[in-house]
């Protein structure tokens, strides 16, 4: 997967990526590359800077060290509705609609407002309905995002971010919290917005998804890259057993029993 | 898709209702005394600052408590240009327009970056500030002695507009902010405001330029009562800094606001009517307790009308639910 990639300009490339916070090295020297169509998945233990590295792509935090450039473009330090209508489009680990308007609505901000900028709020309310219908929420269009169940949360954080027809997607555990019936579908469209071509980076704590959905894992560990390459042999790596699911789960449990059981 | 259509459908009522309204204005000019016809233009003017205050307050969620600062600069863009300049009326207006929106654009860059409690203390202290200013310039404004806008004789730059003149001009300037506010809600900008007000991380991730799009809301507030405060220092003649940046004021335009439903275009114009009216009339029959009824009456509104009454009623309307303290409960935080 790695070498023949090469030869393209990557969608995305950080170089000695790195933010402190005080002492605190949430994100040290991390350098990668993604070729278009690919997806990445991106795992890590809690605090090992996954979302603190989606933020630093999404220019919602400014990195302290290193580029990120976006199809050769550097785009570090840009505001985040810059990189947005760049079409790098994300969505947040706590899920964030904007609950005082409809779920159509919401989707319309980013037709309104992204790389194809619609001028007029009729004719995004009417487009909002076609990314609706892609994460099987149309039906819900006329809802506030109170009513809505996680799972559909999860759907319409996803709706947003697809409003604005991304060339780069980062899911932030668009999957957590999620029970395994519900997590099918989330794979069935990240493997379907793959065909069409668009780069997604998989940020998840679900191991199993990431297993059935990435061309690839990067592994986080304190800030930093601790490997890169296919996911079963990234998961079989005992560093990252022990890295990413601690003594106790590295044990006792295979890898793919980490937060996926069922809750009762 | 249903809804969407025919919602388009129904596009021209709002616009019919906002014609007979204004129709209705001028026809109950008519059948007015005076002194109704003072207590109207003062609720009419009271539309255009909720108006103002519902921009930034209601769409975009930053409490301005300062929002007196736009009224006071327009009212004295005015009185000066008019007193030392001998400007007519209607250049002092437009200036006094463009200058309050020029000084909201300019305050907000750097106030606008505040969250909650922080921006509503900054907007307090802006116009607290203005004042202070105001008042010490006292070879330009008169300063705390005030001064007096020339409306009588040959002297005049424009005749004063007198009793019904007001009336026309407050009615029309009403009727303007009604129009700005609706043609704000509906456009791409209104859908930016809202977005703002809900999560502007969320928002900017979707590609709003929140600086830009929060400082643009602010200065068209500013606009919007900086036109009010110049209407209103023409009406008043004297002029002083203490009542022109009276943070009374503020506190009406927020509370008619918050009443009558913020965030929508009809919630202002009810809780502006609602309140001017209630207020003139437990005046006139409660002298003592007046204010004290009044408060009172306030904060049962606020109590049980959280969103205010237009969403209580919308509320109601798409759920079926009109029990009050299902209303309380979805919109207390």
């Amino acid at each position: 997967m790695s070498g023949a990639a090469d030869t393209e300009t990557p969608v995305l490339e950080v170089r000695g990526l790195g933010r402190r916070f005080g002492g605190l090295h949430a994100v040290a020297d991390l350098s990668f590359s993604v070729p278009p169509g690919q997806v990445v998945g991106v795992i890590g233990p809690n605090g090992a800077g996954k979302s603190t590295f989606v933020n630093l792509v999404t220019g919602h935090l400014k990195p302290t060290s290193g580029q990120v450039l976006l199809e050769g473009q550097d785009i570090t330090g840009e505001p985040p509705w810059k990189v947005a209508r760049a079409r790098v489009a994300r969505t947040f680990q706590i899920v964030k609609p904007l609950r005082g308007m409809t779920v159509r609505e919401n989707v319309a901000v980013g037709l309104l407002y992204g790389p194809d900028a619609s001028r007029h709020s009729g004719a995004a309310l009417r487009l909002a309905d076609e990314v609706l219908e892609r994460v099987g929420l149309v039906a819900l269009g006329d809802v506030t995002p109170g009513e809505l169940t996680v799972a559909d949360a999860r759907r319409l954080e996803l709706a947003k971010a697809l409003a604005l027809r991304p060339k780069l997607l980062l899911l932030d555990e668009v999957m957590a919290g999620l029970r395994p019936g519900e997590i099918e579908p989330s794979l069935e469209l990240i493997r379907s917005l793959s065909a069409d071509g668009m780069t997604v980076l998989v940020i998840e704590h679900v191991m199993r998804a990431i297993v059935a959905v990435s061309d690839r894992v990067l592994v986080l560990h304190q800030g930093r890259l601790l490997t890169d390459g296919p996911p079963r042999e990234v998961l079989a790596d005992p560093r990252v057993i022990e890295a990413y699911l601690g003594h106790r789960y590295g044990r006792t449990h295979g890898a793919d029993t980490d937060r996926e059981q069922p809750r009762d | 898709m249903t809804s969407v259509l025919a919602s388009s459908r129904r596009a021209w009522l709002p616009w019919a209702v906002g014609v007979l309204v204004l129709a209705a204005g001028f026809g109950l000019q008519t059948q007015l005394y005076t002194d109704q016809e003072r207590v109207v233009t003062a609720v009419l003017m009271y539309v255009v600052l909720a108006q103002s205050w519902n921009l930034i307050g209601g769409y975009t969620g930053y409490a301005s408590f300062g929002q007196v600062a736009f009224f006071g600069l327009g009212g004295y863009v005015t009185g000066v240009l008019m007193w030392q300049l001998r400007l007519p009326f209607w250049w002092a207006l437009a200036a006094s327009g463009l200058l309050a929106a020029g000084f909201g654009a300019l305050i907000g860059l750097p106030l606008l970056r505040l969250k909650g409690h922080y921006f509503a203390i900054a907007a307090l202290g802006v116009a607290e500030g203005t004042r202070e200013v105001i008042t010490n310039l006292t070879s330009v404004t008169g300063g705390g002695g005030g001064l007096t806008v020339p409306t009588f004789g040959a002297d005049a730059p424009t005749a004063y507009l007198g009793n019904d003149g007001f009336y026309v001009f407050f009615l029309l300037l009403a009727a303007f902010a009604v129009l700005t506010v609706t043609l704000v809600a509906r456009s791409r900008f209104g859908f930016g405001l809202r977005a703002i007000n809900q999560d502007e991380d969320a928002a900017a991730a979707m590609g709003v330029p929140t600086t830009r799009v929060k400082v643009a809301a602010f200065s068209l507030s500013g606009l919007l009562a900086g036109l009010a405060g110049s209407g209103y220092a023409f009406q008043a003649v004297n002029i002083y800094p203490g009542p022109m940046f009276d943070v009374q004021i503020t506190v009406l335009m927020v509370v008619m606001v918050v009443i009558g439903g913020s965030g929508t275009v009809l919630g202002p114009v009810l809780g502006a009517v609602g309140l001017q009216l209630l207020s003139e009339w437990l005046r006139a029959n409660y002298t003592t307790y007046h204010t004290f009824i009044l408060g009172t009456i306030i904060v049962i509104a606020v109590v049980l009308f959280p969103g205010g009454l237009v969403t209580y009623v919308r509320g109601g309307l798409r759920t079926g639910q009109w029990s009050l303290l299902t209303s309380i409960r979805r919109y207390r935080l």
